[in-house]
């Protein structure tokens, strides 16, 4: 084992992509295309008392227009809170909620058609804040109509085992702290964008930047109420998703429906400011972290009271809520731990899944807190975190199971790298270091919408020409799932990945995958593609064996050649596939996942479950102006777990991506609103860290093969955001004794807490 | 962008003819920078778009001794990287690098610096937010949002380089047509945002900046959040020349640029810092908080201060 998986592998659509010849969806056309034009609400929240839409209707160029009442069906990504319509019906619940749409003969037209429909509103009293939202207010204010007790409370997830607070009060240390987060979005380079096409069968044809093609496919037919059998969605080239891409939009059902209404293909691209109003990016987030530990510095207990700002919809909070809570059970051995998360509707744009889902913010929290600690107890943080960590195949309180875990060997590597020992606390004034750990998924272990399918399929096609298709529906955003695909493929036949060609993320050509989305692809698709593959070397074997009477067990497959080890069998691999085709021509197998059965039998227990867990450890330097308050972030250590490296260089890649995302949001993303309206939705004002800003990477991958992935791999797309953020949060602390509670750290928040005097 | 009519003339002569003849819808384009960010966000709808970009007389740097002469189609690239002013005039190398990005200074010129347009938090947004908020001052609306005023536009003035040249005692020679006039530098502006570069004349073009002021000590700082990239939320510039005057120029808190000139050993640090926040009228308009922004005057100012003595 080993040709070709664990081998630094360019991704097989790199030079596609940077040389321009990749096709997003943007870059398809199609003849007699129309545009579609979004007008949007200038108010947060508000009645619609009327729509005028003859104005726009009559306008030169302008196809078609449609209003939220051309498509009522409510949806939402989780099945359990369906509260969104594409466009508002009756009212408004963000600024820049779309309220219609119209298809154009060319942008220009679409937009100003869009312009030219005349709404009248009625205001109702704003909810902004989660303070606003957690406060009675009448039934005709409230957000939504379903939130109970006159209060816009979307969700209260809650867990508590072992009675946490008397654990924390009964503590010889405690800590209990606020944290404040803003709101950070994805800022994936490729803006939204959907072609629909209305086939003569009357069929429909998405074409569409979306990580989630399944569910879009399921949405698609419940709200335009079209068969499932007659909607093929399609992912093109991708340009980056974080779980911004991740929900079914709006815009996609109004393309589809225009392009219905119309007879004509339809483009729909959004502009980004357009992206920032659809948002779906992290939750901002309020919460108390409360932790104890013995006089040893054995962690006894941990309760946090979080509420998350959801914004105007559900998307998938649900699910958010209870991450924010069940992810701080780890990498720490936690006995008497709970959370409670109250999920608000604001009437601002939705939150939603976003890298790390739901974990970030309390992971930021916690490892400050841990840190408080061990100040408290007097122990080095390394040897404060060494000695709670939970250990390989274990349960957490909540029953999580973990089973292979490299948290030690993080730990120890990037105390070592980053010379820990013979620094932390011995830099001179403005200069620190500062550690944290973390943990995350390896695929949700619960599909979104119950069934009993597999969560995913794939289909290996041998051909007579001697190449392998892989036809998987997992959706390439980025990740490299594509190129997974083709080296799992080339490993197990013994061929060059050159032979090996993907179908991939269509839904009338691959079996379904529910989506790239926590961190599931390479755990749950890589071990269908295997097993898919590895029936078609069986298939190829039985029929050489037979064929040249030696026996299949005997057969190899390397270098391009089918062989035996003593010489008798030596075929290439075009003569071998030659021989398999015999009497029945080229032939497709079939491998599929299914995660085991995991869990506890309390309710909540759902949430969190994942065959494995990845785990990681991040030593992050750091620079303080005591001048300005301004915060550089030098160089930043990191050892992830990704139980094995399939592709070492696509987990570099992911792996310095994360530090490059959690630096924003810890020193600079933050979505502003003044009034309900974002005042920073553009790549001037959302500020994303530059180059100069971006700190020396040091990357080590801790393989700790794990038993039940493909060839032992787990995830390494998400995990690694979460230690980045707290260890630059500790890091500071170090440099100029402060605790930083409200992110992001701008200079002017650490300015005050200089001025406060520090050394908490 | 949608306008009727692009020149590109080759001579200023023409330029300037070209502005007469549309004295009321026409904009000079001199790398495109700034103005294509206006007219995305549908701030601007030029109808008449003069690029400046051929015209080859506007391009020359001299550099003889201590006088420098800069066209002002000049990059911001070619500033940062000409070792004559790296040599004789390092503030104005180093305000250009503190300037956008490397590949945005390709394009950006010295004149369109000169003359970037104020900026607001609540101007410099898309054409739905502005209406969505009533529109300002400065857009098509009748008051102020951030002051609630009915007069004045506190916008703010971002220039890098105005600042480090006024520092330099810089001046500009203007082009309209009506003849050549020259010029302090700090004449240009005024404060408020509604007005501030009214000095150069309808269609008057600015054709060169030059300075005999070499400095013997100079000090430049920019406050931004990020290290590229960001306009400026705070920019100061300063020198002292060899008869011991000290100018100090603030940018970025203000609607124009705030001078004070003054005899170095005329002034304590305390007398500085009052003057130069006297004349600041700064405002809640830019995405560092207002307090902050205030507090960084004095802190730059006093490690000018410093750095000098």
């Amino acid at each position: 084992m080993g040709r070709v998986i664990g081998k630094p592998t360019p991704l097989i659509d790199a030079v596609q992509k940077v040389t321009g010849k990749a096709m997003y969806t943007d870059d398809f056309k199609f003849p007699n295309m129309v545009y579609v034009g979004l007008h949007r609400s200038p108010h947060a929240h508000a009645k619609i008392m009327s729509i005028d839409t003859s104005v726009a209707a009559a306008h030169p160029g302008i196809k078609a227009v449609i209003t939220g009442k051309d498509i009522p069906i409510a949806f939402g990504v989780l099945p359990i809170s369906p509260d969104e319509t594409a466009m508002a019906v009756d009212k408004v619940r963000y600024v820049g909620e779309i309220v219609a749409a119209v298809a154009g003969e060319t942008p220009e037209a679409a937009r100003a058609g869009a312009d030219l429909i005349r709404v009248s509103y009625k205001p109702i009293k704003n909810f902004i804040t989660p303070d606003e939202s957690l406060v009675e207010c009448s039934e005709d204010e409230k957000i939504h109509q379903h939130t109970k007790n006159s209060k816009n409370i979307h969700k209260i997830a809650d867990l508590s085992f072992n009675d946490p607070k008397d654990g924390i009060a009964s503590s010889s240390f405690t800590r209990s702290v606020d944290f404040k987060f803003a709101g950070v979005t994805h800022a994936f380079t490729e803006p939204h964008s959907t072609i629909a096409v209305w086939n003569g069968d009357e069929s429909l044809l998405v074409i569409t930047a979306t990580q989630v093609p399944h569910y879009l496919h399921r949405t698609l037919s419940k709200v335009l109420d079209i068969p499932l059998h007659k909607i093929q969605v399609k992912k093109p080239a991708l340009g980056g998703g974080f779980g911004g891409k991740s929900d079914p939009f709006p815009h996609e059902m109004i393309a589809s429906k225009l392009a219905i209404l119309t007879n004509r293909p339809v483009k729909c691209t959004l502009t980004r400011e357009e992206v920032f109003l659809t948002n779906h990016g992290r939750h901002p987030t309020e919460m108390t972290m409360s932790v104890g530990c013995d006089v040893a510095g054995k962690i006894t207990a941990l309760d946090t009271d979080i509420v998350i700002d959801g914004g105007a919809y559900g998307s998938f909070g649900v699910v958010t809520s209870y991450y924010n809570g069940v992810l701080l059970q780890g990498p720490y051995k936690i006995d008497r731990f709970g959370f409670i998360t109250r999920r608000v509707y604001t009437n601002k744009p939705q939150s939603g899944a976003m890298r790390g889902h739901g974990a970030v913010n309390p992971r930021y929290a916690v490892e400050v807190v841990l840190d408080m600690l061990a100040h408290d107890v007097g122990m080095d943080p390394c040897d404060f975190r060494q000695q709670n960590f939970l250990s390989e195949n274990t349960k957490t309180v909540g029953e999580l199971r973990i089973t292979s875990n490299g948290i030690r060997e993080c730990l120890e590597t990037v105390r070592r790298k980053s010379g820990w020992d013979d620094r932390y606390g011995k830099l001179p004034n403005g200069h620190g270091l500062g550690v944290a750990c973390g943990f995350f998924i390896s695929g949700s272990a619960l599909p979104i919408i119950w069934n009993r399918y597999p969560q995913t399929v794939v289909h290996a096609k041998l051909d007579f020409d001697g190449r392998i298709v892989m036809f998987s529906g997992a959706s390439d955003i980025g990740q490299g799932s594509d190129t997974m695909l083709v080296q799992i493929a080339a490993e197990e036949l013994g061929i060059s990945m050159s032979r090996v060609q993907v179908e991939v993320a269509d839904t009338k050509l691959t079996p379904v995958d529910l989506g790239s989305y926590s961190s599931r692809v390479t755990f749950m698709v890589g071990n269908a593609a295997k097993q898919a593959v590895d029936k078609i070397r069986h298939q190829i074997a039985a029929s050489v064996g037979n064929e040249k009477s030696v026996p299949r067990e005997a057969i190899q497959f390397a270098d391009e050649r089918v062989f035996t080890d003593d010489g008798k069998l030596n075929l290439t691999w075009d003569e071998a596939v030659d021989i398999a085709m015999a009497g029945r021509g080229a032939f497709v197998e079939s491998g599929f996942y299914i995660s085991p059965k995991l869990g506890g039998k309390f309710k909540g227990s759902g949430a969190g479950l994942s065959p494995a867990y990845s785990f990681g450890a991040f030593i992050a330097e750091v620079k303080v102006d005591p001048m300005t308050g301004q915060v550089s972030v030098i160089k930043v250590w990191s050892a992830h777990d990704c139980g094995k490296a399939l592709n070492p260089l696509s987990v570099e890649g992911q792996i310095e991506g994360s530090i490059h995302m959690g630096l924003g949001q810890v020193v600079s993303e933050d979505m502003r609103y003044h009034n309900g309206r974002l005042l920073n939705a553009n790549f001037w004002d959302y500020r994303i860290p530059m180059t100069l800003d971006t700190p020396e990477m040091d990357v080590t991958i801790i393989e700790s093969n794990d038993g039940e992935g493909p060839y032992g791999a787990k995830e390494a797309g998400e995990g690694p955001i979460h230690p980045v953020l707290p260890a630059i949060g500790n890091a500071i602390y170090d440099a100029v004794g402060i605790r930083m509670t409200e992110l992001p750290i701008t200079p002017d928040k650490v300015l005050t807490e200089l001025r406060k005097g520090g050394q908490q | 962008m949608s306008t009727s009519s692009y020149f590109l003339p080759g001579t200023i002569d023409e330029a300037v003819s070209l502005a007469k003849a549309h004295p009321n819808d026409h904009v000079f384009y001199a790398g495109g920078t700034d103005i294509q960010l206006h007219v995305k966000q549908r701030l601007i709808k030029p109808n008449t778009i003069i690029d400046l970009t051929a015209i080859e007389s506007l391009k020359s740097v001299s550099i003889q001794k201590k006088n420098m002469k800069l066209g002002t189609m000049v990059t911001l690239d070619q500033i940062v990287k000409n070792p004559d002013i790296q040599k004789f005039y390092p503030i104005l190398a180093e305000a250009a690098k503190s300037i956008a990005t490397p590949v945005i200074r390709k394009s950006a010129t010295l004149g369109g610096n000169l003359k970037v347009s104020n900026r607001c938090s609540f101007y410099n947004q898309s054409f739905d937010w502005r209406q969505s908020v009533g529109s300002c001052l400065k857009d098509t609306g009748d008051i102020c949002q951030v002051t609630g005023g009915l007069n004045h536009c506190y916008s703010r003035n971002v220039s890098d380089l105005v600042p480090a040249l006024i520092a330099l005692n810089a001046r500009i020679m203007v082009q309209t047509s009506t003849g050549i006039n020259e010029m302090p530098l700090i004449d240009l502006y005024v404060p408020d945002g509604l007005i501030v570069h009214t000095p150069l004349g309808v269609g008057g073009i600015i054709t060169e900046i030059f300075t005999s002021d070499e400095p013997s000590k100079w000090w430049f700082k920019k406050l931004r959040l990020r290290k590229s990239l960001d306009f400026t939320s705070l920019t100061v510039a300063a020198t002292v020349n060899k008869k011991d005057v000290l100018r100090v120029c603030v940018n970025g808190v203000s609607m124009a640029p705030v001078l004070v000139e003054t005899g170095i050993n005329d002034v304590t640090l305390e007398g500085l810092i009052l003057q130069v926040k006297r004349a600041c009228k700064t405002v809640d308009n830019d995405y560092m908080p207002l307090k902050y922004r205030r507090e960084m005057i004095s802190a730059f100012i006093t490690d000018c201060w410093n750095t000098f003595h």
